[in-house]
């Protein structure tokens, strides 16, 4: 009886719905995205640009320049009251870019800057001076900015301007999806310009394209490889490379130069790189670049090659020899990045998506998915060698692209003995995703809900929730703001050390007193519980004759560095596994001095002069 | 002179195009999942399912179950096996069976409609699928009333516009773009670069359209269809050929060898078509040649 039910159902709500979605026809469609026809004054779309050991980059968004007009796009900065001229370049097609370069950048102070085409057309904005002197750097994050009919439409963005203007956002973070059109990024691009442009002329802004930017569902790049397979899980680019090349070049021309720029296949550029900024030292990730797609590596456990759906699943089954996340390139950089303490005093990644397979249900009423490999909790042992990688120097994470904002504590070996991630919400959500695991977390907090808590996430990663904006269960209208939409800001503060991680919905005022932030924000952590793992000891606490040293531990039998800090104050005691010996080094701003040899948990205190 | 084939090679050969399309289509429910969620994910579905006395959670799942929604995507699964064993039994004097094809070009159509859905109602979507969505039919019409009849020609003539005249429009990229792999699956295989693969493919849809021309045209019909089974079996082995490799678990043939077997009506209609107009037994009006092998189908 049931069956014939539920096949009645079955039968009568595909014809209803086929009949409904044509009724319907006019919400769905693909979005209007046009490149507007522009006076030659207005042909300066928007500017995006960072400044890292003194180098400005900026790219200039140029609409289509009219066959015979000059190419040459000019870069001026006010000096004296006078418009000075420091940069010119040609612009670049097939995307019109206009990406410039200037060394020596006195980034001490702030400086107007204007792009210039021919003689009408000047876009303007400011170049921040490095917020060295500031204790709290304000960093707003943001991901998924559909606007397709189906996911909400072209609702205006003036709620995420006016409170990025409300905090005055040191740097913004657009983690992925900024572009949601497959075939046309370009027309998106500029629409993404229009609608973000002005805040982002005036402050240093991070793009990471993350899948649909590139013009596909989920993205395995596997190097550069030729993706064949509907979804893409094959790995590789759906899109043709040249298709990738542009949106790059739109979306990272303005990083800091990459770290190791050699390219990798189909001519596709690297842009995994680091900027200092106020004293915050940001690695920008390329979480799926290297990736390896997983259809036909990994046994079927699920209705598409990268769900598993089967709870019962051999997790080990997945983790397949050779499958890559970061890539050596990338681990390598991430290195050399945690070492490396100059001009900074925290840490922070930023990439795509977090470090674990952070949902349980996907995509409205499809069921519960026990893992999802287009999540960087697949492949575990690359998981874990990013994780192990980022913690040595105190990483904190930012990401996006799930729809589904939460904060997690990763452990490798034991539970919260890696670093922390927090993954924004959606400008507008369409494929919602819920935290909801089936048993309750172990070592919650005192009235926290269920969710939280120490679990396992569907590859068997240890993970630590602390807060999930589950959306509503039932279908709500589609709309925007019934999806748990919003954004993220995280407050990196130098003085204290502390990173505070605040979950805001949209169309609320910030500022306000009653506005309130989703379930489970705000945070605040402190740096150093990015490697703190609970099994860990204390070696006896160091005092210094300087302010802030940098400190190194390594362990003395192996010589692997553990991790590599710049202290808080003159005192600090480093946390280190127990029966071990290890080596410590120290330095004004880099370890150069060996100031410890054989340390020890529960070591007596010391005083360290350092030259 | 004409080629000579036989009624019963022809029903034969759309028997082939019926099974392999409906096969292709059942591995894809059973093995991996039908497209339809794009469908079932609205409030009127629910609604529905509430006066059928489901629950949210029977509706949805609970998370730690299944719903009605991933349930009932399962059974539609079974209904394809169903269908797909039906297209190697029937015969002409079983209606049931007939019947069953005709629901078979039913639920194709479902299928292409969430398809089409899912590509935001990109209108070559939908259009594409009309030679797999019909296919059942066409055979069904085939052993109803012969291989040779009016409407058992137009039909399959119609399928064949449908998937040239989508796959053409999607090629050709002009007022719906060019799908992804459409270039993928040109680079890969000829070893072209992106400029190449544009080239190819504008050619390609201009051909693709011509045929659907020349389908009209009594001269040039024969060699249409001709040029469209042969480019239709291409571009139906094409995903199998680029995608699958040694290096793969069953060396990638659970992904990529049923896009292929489903898309065997792209090639199997101009097949059927390009036999028909070549062989000397002209179209029949009515009830086709009863002293034709065909009838011989019981």
């Amino acid at each position: 009886m049931k069956l014939t039910k539920i096949f009645l159902f079955c039968c009568v709500a595909l014809l209803l719905a086929a009949v409904s979605d044509a009724q319907n026809k006019k919400r769905g469609g693909r979005a209007v995205l046009s490149i507007p026809e522009v006076a030659p004054k207005d042909i300066i779309c928007f500017a995006l640009y960072t400044v890292h050991d003194r180098t400005l980059k900026l790219t200039a968004q140029l609409y289509p320049i009219p066959e015979g007009a000059s190419k040459t796009v000019r870069l001026e900065v006010e000096r004296a009251g006078k418009w000075t001229e420091v940069a010119k370049t040609t612009v670049i097609e097939p995307g019109w870019t206009a990406p410039f370069r200037v060394e020596d950048w006195d980034d001490s102070k702030a400086h107007k800057y204007r792009v210039r085409h021919g003689d009408d057309a000047a876009y303007e904005g400011v170049v921040r001076k490095n917020p060295r002197d500031k204790d709290e750097i304000v960093v707003v994050g943001y991901t998924g900015n559909s606007i397709h009919p189906v996911h909400g439409g072209d609702i205006s963005r003036q709620d995420l301007i006016d409170n990025v203007e409300r905090v005055d956002a040191d740097v913004l973070f657009f983690s992925g999806d900024q572009v949601y059109d497959h075939h046309r990024h370009y027309a998106a691009w500029l629409k993404f310009g229009r609608d973000f442009g002005e805040i982002i002329k005036n402050r240093p802004t991070i793009c990471t394209p993350d899948d649909h930017d590139a013009g596909q569902p989920n993205l395995w790049g596997e190097s550069g490889k030729v993706s064949t397979l509907g979804g893409a899980s094959d790995g590789g680019y759906s899109r043709p490379g040249v298709y990738v090349q542009e949106v790059e070049r739109a979306q990272t021309s303005h990083l800091p130069d990459p770290a190791d720029p050699h390219k990798i296949g189909q001519g596709i550029g690297v842009y995994f790189t680091s900027l200092k900024w106020g004293g915050v030292d940001f690695a920008v990730l390329e979480d799926r670049k290297f990736k390896t797609g997983p259809a036909g590596r990994v046994p079927k456990q699920g209705p598409r090659p990268d769900h598993i759906r089967n709870p019962e699943y051999d997790p080990a089954s997945v983790d397949v020899e050779g499958a890559v996340l970061l890539g050596k390139r990338q681990l390598g950089f991430i290195d050399n990045w945690t070492q490396d303490w100059e001009d900074a005093k925290m840490k922070v990644a930023l990439s795509a998506t977090i470090f674990c397979g952070g949902a349980h249900i996907h995509g409205g009423a499809n069921g519960r998915l026990h893992a999802d490999m287009d999540s960087n909790g697949w492949p575990q042992s690359g998981r874990n060698r990013a994780l192990e990688a980022l913690r040595k120097g105190f990483a904190f994470h930012l990401a996006g692209d799930q729809h589904l904002a939460t904060i997690f504590h990763h452990g490798i070996d034991e539970h919260r003995d890696a670093i922390w991630s927090f993954c924004v919400p959606s400008i507008a959500n369409l494929y919602l995703r819920w935290w909801e695991p089936l048993e309750p977390g172990a070592n919650r907090e005192p009235g926290a809900p269920e969710y939280t808590g120490d679990h396992l996430d569907g590859f068997a990663n240890k993970v630590t929730n602390f807060a999930a904006a589950n959306p509503q269960k039932k279908p709500a209208g589609n709309v925007l703001n019934t999806r748990s939409a919003g954004f993220g800001i995280v407050r990196l503060n130098t003085e204290t050390r502390t990173i505070t991680m605040e979950c805001w919905p949209r169309n609320v005022d910030i500022t306000d007193a009653t506005a309130k932030q989703y379930a489970g924000w705000p945070r605040t952590i402190s740096q150093f519980d990015n490697y703190n793992p609970p099994s860990w000891g204390k070696l006896g606490k160091l005092s210094f004759n300087v302010e802030d040293p940098v400190v190194q531990l390594i362990d003395a039998d192996s010589m692997d560095i553990l991790y590599t800090v710049r202290v808080n104050g003159k005192a600090f005691t480093p946390g280190a596994p127990k029966g071990k010996k290890f080596i410590l080094k120290a330095g004004k701003n880099a370890p150069d001095q060996i100031v410890l040899k054989d340390a020890k948990v529960g070591g007596k205190a010391q005083s360290i002069k350092l030259k | 002179m004409g080629l000579v084939v036989t009624d019963r090679f022809l029903l034969l050969v759309l028997r082939f195009g019926t099974f392999a399309c409906l096969a292709g289509w059942t591995w894809v429910h059973l093995y991996w999942e039908g497209p339809y969620g794009v469908l079932l994910w609205h409030n009127g579905s629910y609604a529905l399912a509430e006066k059928l006395g489901f629950n949210w959670d029977s509706f949805a799942g609970s998370g730690a179950n299944d719903g009605v929604v991933q349930r009932g995507i399962g059974l539609i699964g079974w209904l394809y096996l169903v269908c797909t064993v039906m297209s190697l039994t029937v015969r002409k004097s079983s209606r049931w069976q007939c019947a069953t094809l005709f629901a078979a070009s039913g639920l194709l159509f479902l299928l292409a409609f969430a398809k089409y859905v899912g590509a935001q109602r990109q209108l070559p979507m939908l259009v594409e699928y009309g030679g797999q969505f019909l296919m059942p039919s066409i055979f069904a019409l085939a052993l109803r009333f012969g291989v040779r009849h009016r409407l058992t020609v137009a039909i399959a003539t119609v399928g064949f516009v449908m998937t040239f005249v989508g796959h053409g429009a999607y090629a050709l990229g002009i007022i719906w773009p060019t799908p992804s792999n459409f270039f993928a699956m040109t680079s890969v295989i000829l070893k072209v670069d992106h400029d190449a693969a544009v080239n190819f493919l504008r050619v390609a849809g201009v051909l693709d359209l011509l045929v659907c021309l020349g389908l009209f045209m009594p001269r040039l019909r024969v060699i249409s269809a001709a040029y469209a089974a042969i480019w239709g079996l291409m571009t139906a082995l094409a995903r199998p050929v680029a995608g699958m490799s040694f290096s793969l678990n069953y060396w990638g043939a659970d992904q990529f060898l049923h896009e292929a077997i489903c898309r065997a009506p792209h090639f199997i209609i101009p097949l059927f078509l390009f036999l028909i107009f070549r062989s000397s037994t002209s179209i029949s009006g009515e009830g086709g040649d009863e002293s034709s092998p065909a009838s011989a189908e019981k």
